[in-house]
């Protein structure tokens, strides 16, 4: 407990500067002002965000309800939060909970000083949310492919939600503790398994990343390599020049052609012998490869009421066609519109062709509407 | 063969009997613009017979006794005048270049314009024009009305926007219409799928021929009565009936009493008549002759100018006046009468309760 070790120590004068861990990472990353703890305490973020990146809440209004202190004469001022999710500055919570577990000024539940923890949202509720979620997302981690059919999964979520619920809003905590408590006793194997699942994701991730960072930083570099290189042979060629130009008798433009010459078989020997970066493309379909095959199922085709005389004529796949062979020899699509198919247009006209080749004309003066004869076959 | 076809189970897990309903009789050409001649010829004489009741009305009540001399044009003359309109849209469409279907469409929309109006309400020079562009809008092959406009000479645009509503309307907003070069094409598509035809038996002149019959019916009243396969199958049997034959031949369907051509005979038959008598243009002369007549039995409501017209205008700007006098009285007598204008104020306690019931979140 490295706490011990400072305890009192902004009375021995060794203030402690705030996060020393992350510190630097806080700096760089973001511009809100930083907080310089006055305290021991030694959290560096409230939720407990592993990468560091989210910053402790700030505001100008804060004010710490038990000693009504404020930053305007306490520009150091830290407010951190307790488990009962009230808020105080380091001041008093030293002031309290040095000797020990003492009672929470608001609310009287007792609490000991390493039950505080920086803010990271404005509101208080989201906080306490926050952390219950977390929590119960590392219990309840079951996932869709776990459960037979969708009405279970629901029934699931349902529940976890209501857990949840119950756990943010200290309705019928015991309860809800015992039925947590049961689900983990159930599924314990299954719960495990997903969390292990979980991690190795995380890390697939983190590595995926990392290769990521390094390659870039290869490019970078060869490509800075390239440059140097280059800049070099260029001063060295014109150095050359120069220096025959002294010596050798032959015209001057005849030497400068030969040297340029030179500088140009140079520089392609030098592209064809580099080490192959690899490209965009191949990172791409390298990327597409590792991901998971999403099964695509066969899908239904528009079903409706209206025959399309689809048996009275087959469709070929090539046509001696003069109307749209200007269509079809053109390589680069620049006639066509997207999604333009000449086979739907061949499909048309072949429709049209037969679409009522049999309707009689209507017969005199008052026909009733005419219709072919519909006879309905059983199966 | 189509009649069995046409009913055919959807679904046979369901085991139910639906019947399908051929794709045809779905479209608006099928249902709203297929007559029989009879009904062609009855539609064309009592629209006729109409107009010149309204517009001899209409003379009378400008000057009494002057429609005793005028001879107002018949039915027939109507047609033909029409019918030299129709020829000159493949003119315009050659000059623009429009593709087949602008022209095939513009035609039909000329002929379908004329079954609900009368030459002389709407003289068929700028319908004509109309139509044209409003074809050109609904094939997807749109140009600009400036770019229209000033390619045909001595035309303004408000010659073309003026009429659009009122055909439109006429159509029934109809616009899809399908057309028998399209069949054609299906056809000649198809004959390549004939297993005892070879290439040389189809040559190119047969195809030629016949879609210069299919053109040469769109002068005539074959779309009305007859369907754009049965035309297009005609216009091929006037080109070259034993390719005809066997492709009608290759539709039929296994058991039919005789070949599916037999039973298409008298159709075809009729239709090849209509194309050969009555598919070329109409003689110039007389369609001068009936012009020159049009100019005199014009119905002057529509003529811009004219006393008639003018008394029209008056007429509906009285009605317009009327109805917002109207209007005013009606708000008037809302607001001075008290009451509430604007309704009676809300039940407080009852809106709260209903809210209070629906709040069920959070």
């Amino acid at each position: 407990m490295s706490n011990r070790a400072n305890v009192g120590g902004w009375l021995k004068g060794k203030t402690v500067r705030k996060g020393g861990i992350t510190s630097n990472v806080h700096t760089a990353r973001s511009s809100t002002p930083q907080v310089q703890s006055t305290s021991s305490t030694l959290f560096s973020g409230g939720v407990k965000d592993a990468s560091g990146r989210t910053t402790e809440y700030f505001s100008m209004d804060d004010q710490c309800p038990v000693c009504k202190s404020d930053r305007y004469l306490n520009p150091k001022l830290r407010l951190l939060v307790s488990s009962c999710y009230h808020k105080m500055c380091e001041s008093c919570i030293d002031r309290l909970f040095t000797l020990g577990p003492a009672p929470c000024p608001i609310c009287q539940k007792v609490l000991r000083k390493l039950a505080f923890t920086p803010q990271t949202f404005e509101d208080l509720t989201v906080e306490k949310e926050v952390a219950v979620r977390r929590r119960i997302a590392k219990e309840f981690n079951k996932r869709r492919e776990d459960f037979f059919d969708l009405r279970s999964y629901n029934d699931y979520l349902e529940e976890v939600e209501d857990i949840t619920f119950n756990l943010i809003n200290d309705v019928n905590i015991a309860q809800t503790e015992a039925r947590i408590l049961a689900h983990r006793r159930e599924n314990a194997a299954l719960i495990e398994l997903n969390s292990q699942r979980e991690e190795q994701y995380a890390q697939a991730l983190k590595e995926q990343e990392e290769l990521e960072r390094q390659e870039k930083e290869q490019r970078a570099l060869e490509l800075r390599r390239e440059q140097e290189i280059e800049r070099e042979e260029r001063e060295t060629s014109q150095r050359e020049i120069i220096d025959r130009l002294e010596t050798s008798t032959k015209s001057a433009a005849k030497v400068i052609a030969k040297s340029r010459a030179e500088a140009m078989k140079r520089s392609s020997a030098r592209s064809t012998t580099t080490t192959v970066l690899r490209s965009n493309a191949q990172l791409l379909r390298a990327r597409a490869a590792q991901s998971t095959v999403i099964p695509d199922p066969p899908h239904v085709p528009l079903q409706d009421d209206w025959y399309a005389y689809e048996d009275l004529y087959t469709i070929r796949d090539q046509y001696d066609d003069m109307y749209s062979d200007a269509v079809r020899k053109d390589r680069e699509g620049i006639m066509r519109a997207g999604g333009y198919r000449v086979e739907e247009a061949w499909d048309r006209a072949l429709r049209c062709a037969v679409a009522g080749l049999d309707l009689l004309p209507l017969p005199g003066l008052n026909p009733l509407p005419a219709r072919t004869d519909s006879i309905v076959t059983p199966a | 063969m189509a009649a069995d076809n046409a009913a055919k189970e959807a679904d046979p897990q369901a085991n139910s009997l639906t019947v399908k309903r051929p794709l045809y009789e779905g479209s608006t050409q099928y249902k709203s613009w297929r007559y029989s001649p009879e009904q062609l010829e009855q539609i064309r004489t009592s629209l006729n017979v109409a107009a010149v009741s309204v517009i001899r009305n209409t003379f009378e009540a400008d000057e009494p006794g002057s429609s005793e001399d005028v001879l107002f044009l018949n039915a027939n003359e109507e047609q033909l005048l029409v019918k030299l309109y129709i020829t000159k849209i493949p003119q315009l469409c050659g000059h623009f270049r429009f593709p087949e279907e602008v022209e095939a469409t513009a035609i039909s929309y000329l002929k379908r314009f004329y079954l609900k109006n009368t030459v002389m309400d709407w003289h068929p020079k700028n319908v004509m024009l109309t139509t044209l562009f409003l074809a050109t809008k609904t094939t997807n092959n749109p140009i600009s009305l400036e770019s229209y406009t000033s390619n045909i000479p001595k035309t303004s645009s408000s010659d073309v926007l003026d009429l659009e509503f009122l055909v439109s309307q006429s159509l029934n907003f109809e616009f899809a219409v399908w057309h028998a070069h399209r069949a054609l094409w299906g056809i000649w598509l198809d004959l390549q799928s004939l297993p005892d035809v070879s290439e040389d038996l189809r040559p190119q002149d047969v195809y030629d021929i016949a879609i210069k019959h299919v053109r040469a019916s769109r002068f005539t009243d074959a779309e009305l009565i007859y369907t754009p396969s049965q035309i297009a199958l005609a216009s091929l049997a006037l080109a070259s009936p034993v390719l005809a034959e066997r492709w009608a031949d290759s539709k039929a369907v296994a058991g039919a009493a005789q070949p599916f051509s037999a039973t298409l005979d008298p159709t075809l038959g009729s239709i090849k008549y209509i194309i050969t008598q009555m598919g070329h243009p109409p003689d110039v002369e007389a369609v001068r002759e009936v012009d020159r007549r049009l100019k005199l039995c014009k119905n002057p409501e529509k003529v811009p100018g004219s006393k008639a017209y003018l008394a029209r205008q008056v007429a509906e700007q009285q009605r317009a006046e009327e109805k917002r006098n109207k209007k005013a009285e009606d708000v008037r007598r809302a607001v001075t009468e008290g009451g509430n204008p604007f309704g009676s104020e809300l039940n407080e306690d009852e809106k709260a309760k209903q809210l209070a019931e629906l709040d069920d979140d959070d």
